[in-house]
């Protein structure tokens, strides 16, 4: 009888193992695939924040503020070097591979490689002075910088408010990836390439008595 | 009654890996109010995964018209959603206006799309890596990719 008892015991008992061993062998599988899941997840994580502390945090920002009855105000926030990938992609019309056409007729008489030669390789100064009733307008090379500044004083008198300025800063730098595609063509993802590599900066500003508008890159993602 | 709760546990454990799968992509959810007689009231949300399960079981004619008539901004689009899951969360577009307004953001590793009108108010939330994949396998009938 013992012995019968002690082979059941035996028998409950393995039986018992058994259990006491699947069940084990489940939360093994199961928090070992946490754990796994886990150490992946840290691991895609840590990729993700050293890809995103190794990825350029240049922004480019646009900021279209309208004074206009009902005045609207666009911003844009872009990541340079996503701007730089994704333009590639993109076909459509005069934008091609990441590079604009320019219509030929308006280029043929100009060779602009050879006067951007001659820019690039002039001393710093101002090139080109206009000033007239009209206009002002001043193209100068200072500081490994392209700087073109036009007053439109004509607008402002005919409305009686004030004048419109365009300021415009570009790297000599960008200015060269811009014109390196050939003379019909802007490569604008060479010239986003080579902003990436510059500190915060205006590239263009334009007012007048209606609109603003501010183009300018730096490290923040919010262009407040 | 140690068979039922071996049922029961296995069963647990099947429906907590397929909720995880479910939800591994995250939550599609889009919120439309047209404030006018008649106007449409559209809330729902759904799982990301579905959207993917969805394109393998609809008409392959739909697909490739679909894929067709975006082949132009598929890469582009494909290629935006894979970069901007590597940024910090942003308001990339907003337009403000008298009456309207419209912002365009990434938040979680979602594209936030919220237009608040007079009229209307369209809310829709949709995860990046579920935009990847449905332009990727867009691209793909389109023989790319």
């Amino acid at each position: 009888m013992n012995t019968s008892t002690g082979k059941g015991t035996k028998r409950i008992g393995s039986r018992g193992y058994l259990n006491y061993a699947v069940a084990f062998a489940f939360a093994t599988f199961t928090f070992g695939a946490l754990d796994a899941g886990k150490a992946l997840a840290q691991t895609l994580s840590a990729e993700a924040s050293t890809e995103k502390a190794t990825k350029s945090e240049q922004w480019i920002h646009v900021r279209v503020e309208s004074k206009e009855t009902g005045g609207e105000t666009v911003r844009v926030n872009v990541p340079v070097d996503m701007a730089a990938k994704v333009l590639p992609a993109i076909h459509k019309g005069k934008l091609q591979d990441g590079r604009v056409h320019i219509d030929n007729a308006h280029m043929d008489d100009v060779d602009f490689p050879a006067l951007l030669d001659a820019v690039r390789t002039a001393k710093d100064g101002e090139y080109v002075t206009v000033q007239s009733k009209e206009n002002n307008v001043r193209v100068a090379k200072s500081g490994g910088f392209l700087f073109v500044n036009v007053t439109d004083k004509e607008h402002a008198g005919k409305n009686g408010g004030s004048e419109s300025r365009v300021e415009v800063k570009v790297p000599m730098k960008v200015v060269d990836a811009l014109f390196s595609a050939g003379k019909d063509e802007l490569d604008v993802v060479a010239a986003l390439h080579a902003l990436s590599g510059h500190g915060d900066m205006d590239l263009v500003t334009v007012k007048d008595q209606d609109n603003t508008v501010r183009v300018w890159i730096d490290s923040k993602n919010v262009s407040n | 009654m140690l068979l039922i709760a071996k049922a029961a546990l296995g069963l647990s454990a099947t429906l907590a890996v397929a909720t995880a799968y479910t939800f591994h992509e995250g939550v599609i959810r889009v919120d439309v109010d047209e404030h006018r007689s008649g106007g449409s009231h559209v809330h729902f949300w759904m799982p990301a995964t579905v959207v993917g399960f969805g394109m393998h079981v609809a008409p392959r004619h739909a697909m490739e018209k679909a894929a067709r008539q975006t082949r132009e901004v598929l890469p582009a689009i494909r290629l935006a959603a894979k970069e901007l899951r590597n940024y910090p969360d942003a308001v990339l577009v907003e337009v403000t206006q008298e009456e309207q307004h419209v912002r365009v953001a990434t938040e979680h590793g979602k594209l936030r799309v919220d237009v608040d009108g007079n009229d209307e108010k369209v809310h829709v939330v949709l995860p990046l890596e579920a935009i990847q994949d449905v332009t990727g396998r867009l691209e793909e009938l389109n023989g790319g990719v």
